[in-house]
């Protein structure tokens, strides 16, 4: 897979290469937009991660120019601004998905997988993370073949977390998926309620599942330490 | 009516200061007229004694006297004409006095006989005993065969009164009259004149931090108003102007924090995923990025207040039920209170319609209920409520929590106020949930209030444009 990152500010690109490696893609980098497009006009990329306030050409016309030539290259906009109406405008003009600085680089990866359709959110009926599983037909959950009775809202949020199950999935994720964006910032509403899952999924187990990566979110694996 | 009005002010002042002119004048007319009148009337029967001692007395000794008297009956006719006459010889003797007069306005028996003649001409005021009160002009006379006489001529002063007493009620009813009709003019003057400062005011309160943009009505009256709303006008747009600067200020402060807060927290987060990383480190980077995190909500925060203050935030519009959306949400934050054993509860079942943005205004009851849990003690009770009053749409949020202290209450929406800054701070929160709550408020025409009383709880309330009155 080979990605394209247009972005000016060197330190944020050599981040983002270095995760995206860290991933196994291929990236290429362009400092400023009439470089991007020039690349993106020449090679075939999987994936172009976008800047938008560029040198020169600035990003918003890059990604006019590059939809009028491909309109099927995924592009996730990454930007500064996070004006509700920006984001509007830029989704008409094509991109595919949004992200507003500062971002969790898990975040970013995650949302690079899902738009690459490559194991980002897996689709099969039956998650299985250990010995924990998780049917999304009778949406029952069972740890060790015994049921655990969930809420609604703690099914959900383990869905999730086991959709993407060795990954970490930061607490804007969790709010974005299983409540809405209201929630954001003021509560510590995704805390609550992991460590009800916990208890709930965790407790009576010597193998602890979920794991707390701090200052970034949580995650769901089988792997020890880590 | 609003007596400190200028229109008020000026009406009184200008009523009170006619008013006394006229009085003023209207005085020294009626002193004027009366002195004018009194002279006029002396002069007259100073005539009439005159004219009666030379034709008729000055050959007294000749004529004799029952001439003098016929000769004064009939040139002069006292009796009929109203006036007295009396001729009184220098022993004291009457040679003659004319009778009663027809009209009976006085009673001539009623003047006190002279009892010598004096040297001068006099004129004299007498008061009757039958009432009435005339003027007596005594004129001393000396007839060619030496005999003395005083001549008095007479006439009661009520025609004088008559003259006078008219002028008064003219005045009397004249006054008044000319004051109200001077009152009323001025206060229509005063309305025309001052109407375009009703104007200045009524857009003066209309422009608020929200519509900086607009302008007062320039007034092309020429005059003081238009250059007052001229003025008024160039304040406004320096007000804009400063406000737009801080507004300006804090979202590309928060814009230019945002690149510096991805690098951070993307060498951070590499740094906690090298395995190598020893635990306490580990740790460390861990509470680093958990502040990372803290600062770009609060960068966050800081851009979306001084979006919605200056106007430039992108709202969503649609009409929604708030008294569902209170429930719901209530509904999903349920656990957050009982993980506290905090009581949580939500009265509203009335469909109360405003117009706004979803997710914002959800955004507020989030905030207001998170913050009630937080600052409400294991044990308490924290109630939601939401129910339609005045063509309002109120949203109430109550707790008997902490509470706030009254010198705090004033401040708690401002931008990083804390009550208690030990606390909230460990709490996490930046002291902008609460701005947040206003300006999101505020952008939606509505306003916020608060009610609290230390260590009983606090009671916030949210009152909203209604978007449909007869919805039920």
């Amino acid at each position: 897979m080979r990605l394209l990152l247009v972005e000016d500010e060197e330190k944020v690109s050599r981040l983002i290469v270095k995760s995206l490696i860290a991933e196994r893609f291929a990236v290429d980098v362009a400092a400023d937009g009439a470089r991007g497009l020039e690349m993106a006009e020449t090679y075939d990329y999987d994936l172009i991660i976008l800047d938008l306030m560029l040198p020169g050409l600035s990003g918003t016309d890059a990604l006019r120019q590059i939809r009028h030539r491909d309109e099927h290259v995924p592009v996730l906009i990454l930007t500064a601004r996070d004006a509700i109406g920006d984001k509007v405008r830029h989704f008409e003009i094509g991109a595919d998905d949004y992200l507003t600085k500062p971002f969790a680089f898990a975040e970013l990866i995650a949302r690079v997988k899902a738009l690459l359709r490559r194991g980002a959110v897996s689709r099969a009926n039956l998650l299985r993370v250990g010995d924990l599983e998780l049917d999304r037909l009778s949406q029952q959950v069972r740890r060790a073949g015994r049921r655990i009775e969930l809420t609604a809202k703690e099914y959900a949020l383990l869905e999730y977390l086991m959709a993407n199950a060795g990954r970490v999935v930061s607490r804007t994720m969790i709010i974005e998926h299983v409540w809405d964006q209201s929630f954001d910032g003021a509560t510590n509403i995704v805390d609550v309620y992991v460590r009800h899952l916990r208890y709930k999924v965790d407790e009576q187990h010597e193998r602890k599942l979920i794991r707390t990566a701090r200052g970034v979110g949580y995650a769901i694996s089988d792997e020890e330490g880590a | 009516m609003n007596t400190h009005s200028i229109r008020f002010r000026l009406t009184v002042w200008y009523a009170a200061l006619l008013g006394g002119m006229i009085l003023l004048f209207g005085a020294s007319t009626w002193l004027g007229l009366a002195h004018y009148l009194n002279r006029s009337l002396s002069d007259s029967l100073a005539k009439q004694a005159q004219q009666i001692g030379e034709n008729f007395l000055t050959d007294v000794g000749v004529s004799g006297e029952n001439y003098v008297i016929s000769e004064i009956n009939e040139h002069f006719a006292p009796e009929m004409n109203d006036h007295f006459v009396r001729i009184t010889r220098a022993d004291g003797a009457v040679l003659y006095a004319s009778g009663a007069p027809k009209s009976g306005s006085f009673d001539p028996a009623g003047v006190a006989p002279v009892s010598g003649i004096s040297s001068q001409q006099f004129t004299r005021g007498a008061h009757l005993p039958g009432g009435g009160e005339l003027m007596i002009t005594a004129l001393p006379f000396t007839a060619r065969d030496g005999s003395r006489f005083l001549i008095e001529a007479g006439a009661s002063y009520e025609q004088v009164e008559d003259v006078l007493r008219g002028l008064l009620l003219a005045l009397a009813l004249g006054l008044p009259l000319t004051i109200a009709i001077a009152v009323a003019g001025g206060y229509w003057l005063m309305r025309r004149a001052l109407k375009p400062v009703g104007e200045i005011t009524q857009s003066a309160e209309r422009i608020t931090s929200r519509n900086l943009g607009e302008r007062l009505p320039e007034m092309r009256t020429g005059d003081e108003l238009e250059q007052l709303s001229i003025s008024l006008n160039r304040m406004i747009a320096r007000l804009e102007e400063s406000f737009l600067y801080v507004s300006r200020f804090t979202a590309d402060a928060s814009h230019e924090l945002r690149t510096p807060l991805t690098i951070l927290r993307g060498e951070l987060e590499a740094a906690s995923e090298q395995s190598e990383v020893a635990p306490n480190l580990r740790e460390t980077i861990g509470s680093a990025l958990e502040e990372t995190e803290r600062l770009s909500r609060i960068v966050e925060s800081l851009m979306a207040i001084s979006r919605l203050d200056a106007g430039e935030a992108r709202m969503e519009h649609g009409r929604l039920d708030l008294a569902e959306l209170a429930a719901s949400t209530t509904d999903q934050m349920r656990l957050l209170a009982e993980d506290k054993n905090v009581g949580l509860l939500c009265e509203a079942e009335r469909q109360v319609r405003v117009e706004g943005d979803r997710a914002r205004l959800k955004q507020v009851i989030v905030n207001l209920v998170d913050n009630a849990i937080k600052y409400t003690p294991a044990g308490g009770l924290v109630g939601v409520k939401v129910w339609a009053s005045d063509g309002h749409a109120v949203l109430e949020v109550s707790d008997n929590g902490v509470g706030i202290p009254p010198e705090a209450l004033p401040h708690i929406f401002e931008r990083f106020y804390r009550v208690d800054k030990a606390r909230s701070r460990q709490m996490g929160g930046a002291g902008l949930g609460l701005s947040i709550i206003k300006a999101i408020v505020t952008a939606h025409g509505g306003q916020v209030k608060v009610e609290s009383v230390e260590g009983r709880g606090s009671r916030f309330l949210v009152e909203l444009p209604i978007a449909d009155k007869t919805s039920k």
